[in-house]
């Protein structure tokens, strides 16, 4: 076990590395000078290479990776070109939070109301109940998310107003997007808990239970739920990291000020800056799941080595 | 060509590959014929494969005309699927979308399952230590999520038809590449590769003519699934509006336009999303089926 985790973070580190490279060298291939874009009228040569020497842009590029590395290890990832005075470090703090505590309802939501539906059409196997349970998981896994949030506005926030359109601050604003987010990640943990359910539903322990007079609701929820649980644990990194990246579309789509918003921001104002940082978090954000998830398989299963 | 062995060695080996897929052409038609949802599925894509074809030389109308006496109409003979806040033909556009979403899809699916391909034939045939730098390359992206990487190449290099398919490439191939080393890991040491091998076949013969085919099912299965993850990753990056540009429609981006007009306009939405979402399904129904019948370790379920 403690072989694996070294190996695994030993392969985590490298990829966020490699990550951070990419994402200066990218960065400097950019289209556009920054120095120009800050400086707008005000751009002469001599202006030019006095904030150019402020900035550090006239350094090595080994040194400003070094520098750039120094910067996303204090968590300050420098100021914005187009908003100068705006510290991206700053911008991510605020914006971070709210794309999570997003994803961590969605997985919530998605893990609770996944188990439950996965139990019931595992009980029902073959019936009605079962049936329109697949259909809706096949539903929810293939229908893209944004068009689920189509119908969702407008029956739940145009049609029968009970639900704001779009807008970020009142309990009820978090309702849809929680929902649009919670769509995937609902119809995979049914399918893993239906198909979990299913082979604890054969085992002696089930029949023992059923035996010797227990009532159903009982033995569902003592014998069958429990056990069946076990694998979708190891779906959770799955479910969030399909809910941060479900953020893009939840975002701009409901204007929710999370980091997904700011990315995109970023990218219509050409803030290569911003943007670099957005990307690191997410990176950061997803190899953190991966590890979860590896890790987590290892401890559950210890068949599992590498 | 040194003597007759090896062609004399490698000949008979080498019909069972082909004759496995001759005989297996049939019944790949007599199974959809016996699944009327995978059926329906493939009949989907091939009417929206031919829209997307001859689409455009049949239309009465361009993608980006707009006729300003005509805005928001509902489906009519003259427009079927009506038309947008331009008035511009919805039907057209969703034509002309189809373009963007197939070709997206298909060149990235190509670019992915070559590169996946080798990689993982190679990691798989050579094993030891190619396959372990090989594979430890797989592992370090194959948790990289499409979207993110799209959104970086596509936020930093501008949003061009080429750099998405790029962008999906490089996130798309390491699950190819796994699955196919893992096939090849299970039959490299069969008794027909040590065959061709005692006979003499070079390694580019072998790998090309005793390994490929035999792996080529699982390809053609995982590619099938994968267009629909590209189809629907496109769609998301237009949607967002880091994808195509206006004014060449894409079915993300006229989803997006179309919210604005929810509430007074419905079926604006509805027609675009209708043909992503059926499409993906499709693919998805479509490779399902292909799994089912192609990949012998879905026998018996």
């Amino acid at each position: 076990m403690a072989r694996y985790v070294v190996y695994r973070l030993a392969l985590a580190l490298p990829l966020f590395a490699g990550a951070a490279l990419l994402i200066f060298v990218a960065g400097h291939l950019a289209p556009g000078d920054p120095v120009q874009t800050m400086l707008g009228d005000r751009y002469t040569p001599a202006t030019a290479a006095v904030l150019r020497h402020q900035l550090g842009l006239d350094r090595p590029l080994a040194l400003q990776f070094v520098q750039y590395l120094g910067q996303i290890a204090t968590l300050r990832f420098g100021t914005s070109y187009v908003n100068p005075g705006l510290r991206v470090g700053d911008l991510i703090g605020a914006a971070l939070p709210v794309s999570l505590r997003l994803a961590g309802l969605a997985v919530a939501v998605a893990a609770v109301a996944g188990v439950g539906l996965g139990v019931i059409a595992a009980v029902s196997r073959g019936g009605p109940a079962d049936r329109i349970i697949q259909f809706g998981v096949v539903l929810g896994l293939s229908v893209p998310s944004f068009v689920t949030a189509a119908g969702l506005v407008y029956w739940f926030a145009l049609r029968w107003r009970l639900l704001p359109v779009a807008g970020w601050g009142q309990p009820g604003d978090y309702v849809l997007p929680v929902a649009v987010l919670a769509i995937a990640p609902l119809a995979f943990i049914t399918r893993i808990a239906r198909s979990s359910a299913g082979q604890v539903l054969l085992e002696d322990y089930v029949r023992t239970a059923r035996s010797k007079g227990l009532p159903a609701p009982h033995v569902l929820v003592r014998h069958v739920l429990r056990n069946a649980a076990l694998p979708v644990v190891t779906t959770m990194g799955l479910a969030f990291g399909t809910a941060i990246v479900g953020a893009f579309v939840v975002e701009v789509l409901f204007n929710i000020p999370g980091i997904a918003r700011v990315a995109v921001n970023a990218i219509f104002q050409r803030d290569y800056t911003v943007l670099q940082a957005a990307v690191l978090v997410f990176i950061a954000l997803f190899s953190a799941v991966n590890l979860a998830v590896d890790l987590s398989y290892a401890y559950l299963n210890p068949r599992i080595r590498y | 060509m040194r003597t007759s062995i090896p062609v004399s060695g490698t000949k008979p080996l080498a019909v069972p590959a082909s004759a496995a897929a001759s005989r297996r052409r049939r019944p790949l038609l007599r199974a959809l014929g016996a699944d009327p949802i995978a059926a329906a599925g493939a009949a989907f894509l091939v009417l929206v494969v031919l829209l997307a074809v001859a689409g455009p030389f049949a239309a009465r109308y361009t993608y980006d005309g707009q006729d300003l006496d005509a805005l928001f109409h509902g489906p009519s003979a003259a427009h079927w699927f009506g038309t947008d806040q331009f008035g511009r033909d919805s039907f057209t556009r969703i034509v002309y979308g189809a373009r963007v979403s197939l070709s997206v899809g298909f060149a990235a699916v190509l670019g992915e399952s070559v590169l996946g391909m080798t990689w993982g034939t190679v990691a798989g045939y050579f094993g030891g230590a190619w396959d372990q730098a090989l594979m430890r390359v797989v592992d370090l992206l194959i948790g990289f999520p499409t979207i993110l990487l799209a959104i970086l190449v596509t936020g930093i290099f501008g949003p061009s038809l080429a750099n998405i398919v790029v962008a999906l490439v490089l996130t798309a191939w390491p699950g190819t590449a796994r699955i196919i080393r893992s096939e090849v890991v299970a039959i490299r040491d069969r008794d027909y590769v040590e065959g061709a091998r005692a006979a003499g076949a070079t390694t580019p013969r072998i790998l090309a003519r005793h390994l490929a085919p035999n792996v080529v099912h699982l390809l053609i299965v995982r590619a099938t699934l994968d267009v629909s993850t590209l189809v629907l990753a496109e769609a998301t990056l237009s949607f967002i509006g880091i994808g195509v540009q206006p004014p060449y429609p894409s079915w993300g981006q006229m989803i997006y336009d179309s919210f604005q007009y929810l509430d007074s306009h419905p079926l604006q939405l509805v027609f675009p999303a209708a043909a992503l979402s059926m499409t993906v399904i499709a693919f998805n129904l479509v490779g399902e089926f292909l799994s089912r019948v192609l990949d012998p370790r879905y026998a018996g379920r």
